[in-house]
């Protein structure tokens, strides 16, 4: 059984008169510890269709199964239970608490978790940080840190509820190339572990790093092959 | 669940002190409000206390037939003309009545005391008969009452107030020292013990006492207060009531059809008067309190709604991570509580002050349990239903629209 398994998936936004097919029919499965890149032209569907993977959003039709489970008819306190232990984002802006520290934004996940205690959630979200090597930067502030240092951040709070999938929607667009290198390495690091890693990306380079590649056209899968690395 | 409450109320304190003066700003209000409240109860309660410990000195069970009824609006002039009442009348009562128990008569007017050069002016002398310590609550501190047989004989004793004694006879015992009023002697066998103000008002302790038939005998003329007093079962009062009014109605040789040409008085009287003017002081308090309170919860909703937004992006964060609707709903309800309830907190503090104020130079007005905590509880009530509409915004926000926010 795969571990996303999407089927004829439609999401369609009504704008007025004229509808928008944002996902327009796109099936797909992905399996246990792949490395796969979505690609594709602005506007293509990407972010919609990461979305929904994620369980922030719902489908306007289609089949859509993680784990085995029907995550299509979901509601929203279901989702959010999914999001917070299957799912780990990483987002193009960070997206992280301004006013917290880097250990505070990382424990939000557990926080929300409910059912582990507050020195678990500590050694938990240290070790994540340490893992991302930041353990000497857990009281510092965002602002405080770096683009990258903040990115690692948040690929730590991504990974410390130990989820199925992490998924990240152009992790490296807001960093400088070295910087965006040195992100990839940690994902390409944490795929080796056995973590699932789904990235959105329109650098080919970026897209280079996965195993299999997923090209969206117009909100419909034009290619879904493997790369050089895949092949090998 | 549990731990959401404190993560919640954690995410509020840091919020809140992230942006203080805001936050004293929009409690301000609430301050207001719970001060007006606290307060205006604490008085109330205070002057309940006065109020009932001034009842005291008119026995629940006692009527008091007089000229003036306490209480009306009947004709000023009809009142004056009405024939003063004969306090020989007493002895007839206990006769017919068959509910009194004791009845005592009593006459009273001011005068000037002296005693060697000391001298007191404007003391109330108060002609009672021998049996008036079981109608009232005088108490002989040192020295005694009079007897019946120097009430009949009309002997030239009296019993000073706890104040008037302090006046005439700063040092030194006053029993058995003759004093004058006016220009006749009298010994003083008693000093009576301190009784404090009726009504926060009118000093019982600048007094004295002498026989009834005493002051009979020295003041002659129509002047001054006179008054039967006829103790009856305190349950049974309204039934005596009826009863005396009869006797006094035959005894007065009224016709039927008449009109009463006397008053019956009674505790009664003053409390239902009382209770008019309390419930018209605690009904514009409670106008008051209402109004802050509502301008307050108003100033607070405003706040929070702009919170909300101001925090949308946060709110997209923390529902992409897993907080679920009622989560981010809490996390903004407890902060809009939190306002309040510290809002309440300070303003019961301060009025705990106030009252403290009061009780030292005005009269006795504590703080009590019940009014701390219907402040408290109201406070954050408040918060509560000023919060829900922002919270529930909050909390419905789409996550990817949150998470686009700028
Ligand atoms: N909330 C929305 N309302 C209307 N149209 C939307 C909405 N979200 C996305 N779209 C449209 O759906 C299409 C796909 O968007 P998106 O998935 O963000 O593309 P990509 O991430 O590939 O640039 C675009 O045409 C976009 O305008
Ligand atoms: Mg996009």
């Amino acid at each position: 059984m795969s571990l996303i398994q999407v089927k004829d998936l439609y999401k369609i936004y009504q704008m007025g008169n004229t509808e928008v097919r944002a996902l327009d029919g796109v099936s797909v499965s992905i399996e246990k510890n792949e490395y796969v890149s979505i690609m594709g032209p602005s506007g293509s569907g990407k972010s919609t269709l990461m979305n929904l993977i994620g369980c922030l959003d719902t489908p306007t039709s289609g089949e859509f199964f993680m784990d085995g489970i029907d995550v299509a008819t979901m509601g929203d306190d279901e989702l959010a239970h999914i999001r917070n232990k299957k799912i780990g984002f990483v987002f193009q802006t960070f997206n992280l608490l301004p006013k917290s520290t880097s250990l505070r934004n990382v424990e939000l996940p557990l926080i929300y978790n409910g059912e582990i205690k507050a020195h678990e959630r500590r050694d938990m979200a240290i070790s994540a940080l340490t893992r991302v090597n930041l353990g000497d930067r857990v009281s510092h502030k965002p602002n405080e840190l770096s683009g990258g240092q903040r990115q690692r951040v948040a690929v730590a709070r991504a990974l410390v509820n130990n989820p199925a999938i992490i998924l990240a929607d152009e992790p490296t667009g807001n960093l400088d190339s070295k910087t965006g290198e040195e992100i990839m390495a940690l994902f390409d690091e944490l795929h080796k572990q056995g973590n699932t890693i789904i990235l959105v990306t329109h650098e080919e380079h970026i897209a280079a790093h996965a195993s299999r590649v997923v090209r969206l056209l117009d909100g419909k899968i034009a290619v879904d092959e493997l790369t050089k690395r895949g092949k090998s | 669940m549990k731990s959401f409450f404190w993560e919640n109320l954690r995410i509020a304190l840091a919020e809140l002190w992230s942006h203080k003066t805001r936050s004293i700003l929009t409690g301000t209000g609430i301050v207001i409000g719970i001060i007006a409240v606290s307060l205006m109860s604490t008085l109330i309660n205070g002057v309940d206390g006065l109020f009932e410990d001034s009842m005291k000195f008119l026995g629940r069970g006692n009527l008091y037939v007089e000229k003036w009824p306490w209480f009306g609006d009947e004709d000023w002039w009809t009142l004056r003309n009405r024939p003063r009442i004969e306090l020989d009348m007493a002895d007839e009562i206990k006769e017919r009545s068959q509910y009194a128990m004791v009845v005592a008569a009593e006459r009273g007017r001011s005068a000037n005391l002296s005693y060697k050069e000391l001298s007191a002016e404007n003391i109330y002398i108060h002609g009672v008969t021998a049996n008036y310590p079981e109608v009232s609550t005088v108490d002989v501190e040192y020295g005694r009452f009079f007897t019946e047989s120097e009430d009949r004989t009309g002997a030239q004793v009296v019993l000073l107030g706890s104040e008037v004694a302090k006046t005439l006879f700063p040092q030194g015992n006053p029993v058995d020292k003759m004093i004058f009023a006016g220009s006749k002697r009298f010994r003083v066998i008693g000093v009576l013990a301190e009784m404090g103000k009726f009504m926060g008002a009118f000093s019982n302790d600048t007094q004295v006492i002498i026989p009834l038939a005493t002051f009979n005998k020295i003041f002659h003329g129509p002047w001054g207060r006179r008054s039967i007093t006829v103790k009856v079962p305190e349950h049974l009062v309204d039934d005596a009531k009826e009863e005396l009014r009869g006797v006094v109605r035959v005894l007065r040789g009224l016709k039927p059809g008449e009109k009463d040409n006397f008053a019956i008085n009674q505790q009664n009287a003053f409390r239902q008067s009382y209770q008019g003017i309390k419930m018209a002081i605690g009904g514009t308090g409670m106008i008051i309190t209402a109004l802050s309170l509502l301008v307050g919860g108003i100033g607070i909703a405003n706040i929070m709604f702009v919170s909300v937004k101001e925090r949308t992006r946060e709110i997209g964060v923390r529902k992409a991570l897993g907080a679920t609707r009622s989560q981010i709903q809490g996390q903004f309800l407890i902060e809009a509580m939190l306002i309040t309830a510290s809002g309440g907190l300070v303003g019961l503090i301060i009025s705990t002050l106030i009252s403290m104020g009061i009780s030292k130079f005005l009269f006795p007005a504590n703080m009590s349990f019940g009014v701390a905590f219907m402040a408290i509880a109201l406070s954050a009530g408040v918060g509560l239903f000023a919060g829900l509409a922002p919270a529930r915004k909050g909390a419905k926000l789409d996550p990817i629209e949150a998470l686009r926010y700028e």
